[in-house]
């Protein structure tokens, strides 16, 4: 218990000291999962929309596809990004293996089929024939979809904190396809295994709380803008 | 051509067979056309081919002035009232507001002009509710105003008093009636009410399995049949053939217009009624302030309303009996 609250005590005054490197390795996790979550957005919501409203043949499988790959291990990304950037893998010759690229392709494969199969649900649970009502006040087929998605906003939302808090606390891939190089791809999780393998329990808790505190301000904001237009409209 | 929505060879396909198909119909700009059908009959789909909205493959045109329309000006002219009223999020003037919205007037214009339609369907007081909170009732009329509010020369309106209790019903029929007096629309109402068709709507179409029946001034088509299909939906549902009833086509008559001819066991005992018929009673049942006979008669069943006021005896099942039936109309295209 007294490690623990060592530990506790150390990792505060960290924080409150300020230290460079810390803050370098808040700001590149920052940076890699936002725009993870932001590129697994762009693939996952038409993919998701499409998915949801398409009448094709394989939508179904594609739909349980996507489900599965929530339950998507990130060192099983890992590896596959790791082969694929591999310097004689099929992308070897980008040279992007250990970069913050990597990392953000890596993480981004780990949430799209999050945000695909959410999204999916999102837009199902809206009325079937929503789009029809829309239609029949004057909306065309892009203005109805938009006000589709606009009645699925907090499904849609919560699918957007589901998708950043699965990246930002992943370890497996960040480490493999990242390599945990300091100063270039550590990132808080990365950062946290190394120090608690080193027993420097207290760096190890001060990265641990700076990443809660990250998960907890970015849900806190999205929480916020969710529930804000709910009240008013 | 006078200004209105027509069709024109309009057919509607769904997995390789026909669901609708009409040839020629016109609603003229300030009048209502009821199409009044059984259930599945196609009078959605036909309702939403005509508003150009939906999914199926659908074939022949539509005109708007005579002239075929294209989906954007479709967009632009039609408010549609679906059975179940699928509202936005948020509050019911936003609601009654969104057609005007995606027509791209601004948000606080947009409020503006809706406010009236909330006085017209006497929902004024419900402005800032949250329209998830609505009775069903409520939550209709949000669905009416919203229609009404975007000034629409096309004014679609699919069953919208489904589901609502009868003084709802009646308060919103009136509302409804109201608001389209006013209106320089060509609406379209579908409806499997007759009454509701007499309420609104100068012209009715009867839609049959996909096919118009019948179409015409309301009046004249609710009060003649030609069929026995268009018969039962307009409530003639009792018929006698030509063999027991002496005439050159089958008659029809509404339940109420036939009545059990106390005491009488023949017909020749009952000279004064238009046609009389002998059967068995095969049951009796008192509805409050009527009583249902049922009769089976060599020429098929036959249903009697009896008024209760005074109350008769109802003869014992399986006695014999004389209906007389006191109007019918006969079934020309029998």
């Amino acid at each position: 218990m007294d490690v623990l609250l060592d530990g506790l005590a150390e990792a505060l005054r960290l924080l409150a000291t300020g230290d460079e490197d810390t803050w370098a390795i808040t700001a590149l996790t920052l940076r890699v999962s936002l725009t993870a979550t932001a590129v697994a957005l762009l693939l996952g919501l038409p993919l998701g929309v499409g998915v949801a409203l398409g009448r094709f043949p394989g939508r179904r499988v594609l739909l349980a596809g996507a489900n599965t790959g929530m339950g998507l291990p990130p060192v099983v990304v890992g590896l596959f990004v790791t082969v694929l950037l591999w310097r004689s893998g099929p992308l070897g010759g980008l040279d992007l293996l250990y970069t913050p690229t990597a990392m953000i392709v890596a993480q981004a494969a780990i949430a799209t089929p999050i945000v695909v199969a959410l999204v999916a649900v999102a837009v199902q649970q809206v009325d079937p024939e929503f789009r029809i009502q829309m239609q029949g006040l004057g909306a065309g087929r892009l203005r109805s979809l938009l006000a589709l998605l606009s009645e699925a906003r907090l499904p849609l939302l919560a699918a957007t904190m589901a998708a950043f808090g699965a990246v930002v606390s992943e370890v497996g891939a960040a480490q493999m396809v990242g390599g945990n190089l300091v100063g270039q791809t550590r990132v808080l999780t990365t950062a946290a295994v190394l120090a608690t393998s080193r027993g420097q329990f207290a760096l190890a808790i001060a990265f641990g709380l700076i990443l809660l505190g990250i998960a907890f301000a970015v849900n806190l904001t999205l929480t916020l803008v969710q529930q804000r237009r709910t009240a008013d409209r | 051509m006078t200004p209105g929505l027509s069709c024109r060879d309009l057919s509607v396909h769904a997995d390789g067979r026909e669901l609708v198909q009409a040839a020629t119909l016109h609603v003229p700009a300030g009048r209502t056309l009821a199409v009044l059908g059984p259930n599945g009959a196609g009078k959605s789909t036909l309702l939403r081919a005509l508003g150009l909205l939906g999914r199926h493959r659908t074939t022949g045109e539509v005109l708007l002035d005579g002239r075929p329309v294209t989906p954007t000006q479709m967009r632009a002219a039609v408010g549609a009232v679906l059975q179940r009223p699928i509202l936005r999020r948020g509050t019911v003037v936003a609601n009654v507001a969104s057609g005007l919205r995606f027509r791209g007037v601004g948000r606080r214009e947009a409020d503006d002009r809706a406010r009236p339609w909330l006085d017209a369907l006497g929902i004024a007081h419900l402005a800032a509710r949250d329209a998830r909170t609505l009775s069903g009732g409520e939550a209709q009329r949000v669905s009416i105003a919203r229609a009404l509010a975007v000034g629409p020369r096309v004014l679609l309106l699919d069953e919208p008093f489904t589901g609502l209790d009868p003084t709802t019903r009646a308060d919103l029929v009136a509302d409804l009636r109201a608001a389209l007096d006013h209106h320089a629309a060509a609406a379209v109402l579908v409806t499997h009410d007759r009454h509701e068709a007499l309420a609104l709507a100068h012209d009715t179409a009867l839609l049959i399995r996909g096919r118009v029946r019948q179409h015409g001034p309301t009046r004249c088509v609710l009060d003649d049949p030609r069929d026995p299909e268009t018969a039962r939906l307009l409530g003639y549902t009792n018929l006698v053939p030509p063999g027991t009833s002496g005439r050159p086509h089958t008659l029809a008559a509404r339940p109420e217009h036939c009545r059990l001819v106390p005491g009488a066991t023949d017909p020749a005992d009952v000279p004064e009624a238009l046609l009389v018929v002998a059967g068995t009673l095969r049951r009796g049942v008192r509805l409050g302030r009527t009583t249902r006979l049922d009769v089976d008669t060599p020429a098929g069943p036959l249903t009697c309303l009896d008024p209760d006021e005074p109350p008769a005896p109802i003869p014992p099942t399986n006695s014999p009996v004389v209906v007389a039936v006191g109007r019918a109309r006969p079934l020309r295209a029998d």
